[in-house]
């Protein structure tokens, strides 16, 4: 499979996925280093994980909506591997790009405002959060696994995505904590919430003419 | 539709407002897209600005020539042998590959007195170097020539296993081109290994 150089942000890289392809057997650190490092190196999760902590004041709100998320992205990461779905990883990050604009269109109030109605954001959250990890099991699915540690080398993957997601997640809170309190918050959020769509449907677009022409 | 996302501090906005920051967002996202993103990594130039920019087409050279040189890290060598084969006498002649190195092969069985064409038993099979006693079989039968490439699946050793059945001596000529440094013969229970210049 050719392996563009623009693409190295996102999927795992050359030299990690050849080491990785070279191991035999039981491997739990490379591959927790693997999804820490693709989860902390990951834009679009990371921009999708600012989206729904944005407005979220409360710890307890965090804890809450963050493991709907790693619940969600969980089932897939596994179920995908095991049962060996083939789904394309450009259109499934193109979805995962239009989750970041979604919930920045949601953190906008737009639904109330455009169609009068709210979503259930907590639904939401867990939905995308399936799609999500369909993404993160074309990543693991794209390091032709050794069939005797799969089950085990893939448990290490997803453990090693939750260490980056909580390491990621920590830094998000702090910054908008600090955010939050300066006067200007309510300001800016719009506008920021305005980029984060934007970066999105950058995402999105940037993946679907990756699966048209790459 | 439900109750429980007031506890969600949400923007106070209006419609408008929502409408105009979204097409904004679109249309933002849509002219970086066409402007800088498909004209350097896709080599897709709708506007023609690319090509103005001198981004058009980026990330194509360097993409390619990463593959290529992560494939064929050994030298490109030409290899002609042949062998002899007694009735009921056998030999294996491999080339080490690395994954997806490819090599345009061709070999033919003649019999050595009369120089007619004779068949043979054959195995073309690659064993690997990483996973142990994991071998593949290419292609395999009774045959007196074959030809064509080979990419190689995985890192390992790539070659053949000929034994002659017949009761008339023969002789295997084989000759390859690809990218491999060198050769192994197994014979009588002896490796021969050669460095191939």
């Amino acid at each position: 499979m050719l392996i563009p150089v623009f693409a190295t942000a996102h999927n795992l890289s050359g030299a990690n996925a050849r080491f990785v392809e070279g191991l035999d057997g039981l491997a739990v650190i490379p591959y927790m280093y693997l999804g820490a490092k693709h989860m902390v190196t990951g834009y679009d999760h990371l921009l999708y994980l600012v989206g729904v902590v944005f407005f979220l004041l409360r710890l307890k709100d965090v804890l809450l909506y963050v493991s709907l998320f790693t619940l969600g992205h969980s089932i897939t990461l596994m179920g995908g591997v095991l049962l060996e779905w083939n789904v394309n990883a450009y259109l499934i990050d193109a979805i995962i790009g239009l989750s970041v604009a979604y919930k920045a269109f949601e953190n906008m109030n737009g639904f109330k405002q455009v169609f009068g109605f709210t979503l259930n954001a907590r639904a939401a959250v867990l939905i995308f959060g399936l799609f999500h990890g369909l993404g993160l099991a074309t990543k693991l699915q794209g390091l032709s696994l050794s069939a005797d540690s799969l089950v085990i080398n893939m448990l290490s993957f997803n453990v090693g995505v939750e260490i980056g997601q909580a390491l990621a997640l920590a830094c998000i809170v702090v910054i908008l904590g600090q955010w939050r309190q300066r006067n200007s918050f309510q300001k800016q959020a719009f506008a920021a919430n305005t980029v984060l769509m934007s970066l999105g449907f950058m995402l999105a677009g940037y993946q679907f003419s990756a699966y048209l022409w790459a | 539709m439900n109750t429980e996302t007031s506890q969600i501090v949400v923007l106070q906005t209006n419609k408008r407002k929502v409408l105009l920051a979204s097409s904004l967002a679109f249309i933002l996202a849509a002219a970086i897209l066409s402007v800088f993103i498909l004209p350097a990594e896709f080599n897709r130039d709708p506007l023609g600005v690319g090509e103005a920019l001198g981004i058009s087409g980026l990330s194509q050279p360097g993409a390619v020539s990463v593959e290529t040189l992560n494939k064929e890290e050994a030298a490109f060598h030409q290899d002609s042998v042949s062998f002899q084969l007694l009735p009921f006498e056998f030999v294996e002649y491999k080339y080490p590959l690395s994954k997806g190195s490819s090599m345009l092969y061709h070999w033919a069985v003649t019999k050595s007195r009369s120089g007619e064409a004779s068949a043979v038993s054959f195995d073309f099979h690659g064993e690997s170097h990483e996973v142990e006693d994991y071998e593949e079989s290419y292609s395999e039968g009774e045959g007196d020539h074959e030809g064509g490439t080979l990419i190689a699946p995985f890192e390992g050793i790539h070659g053949w296993f000929w034994a002659n059945h017949g009761a008339e001596a023969v002789t295997v000529t084989l000759s390859t081109t690809g990218f491999y440094t060198e050769s192994l013969e197994f014979r009588d229970g002896f490796v021969k290994k050669q460095i191939l210049k």
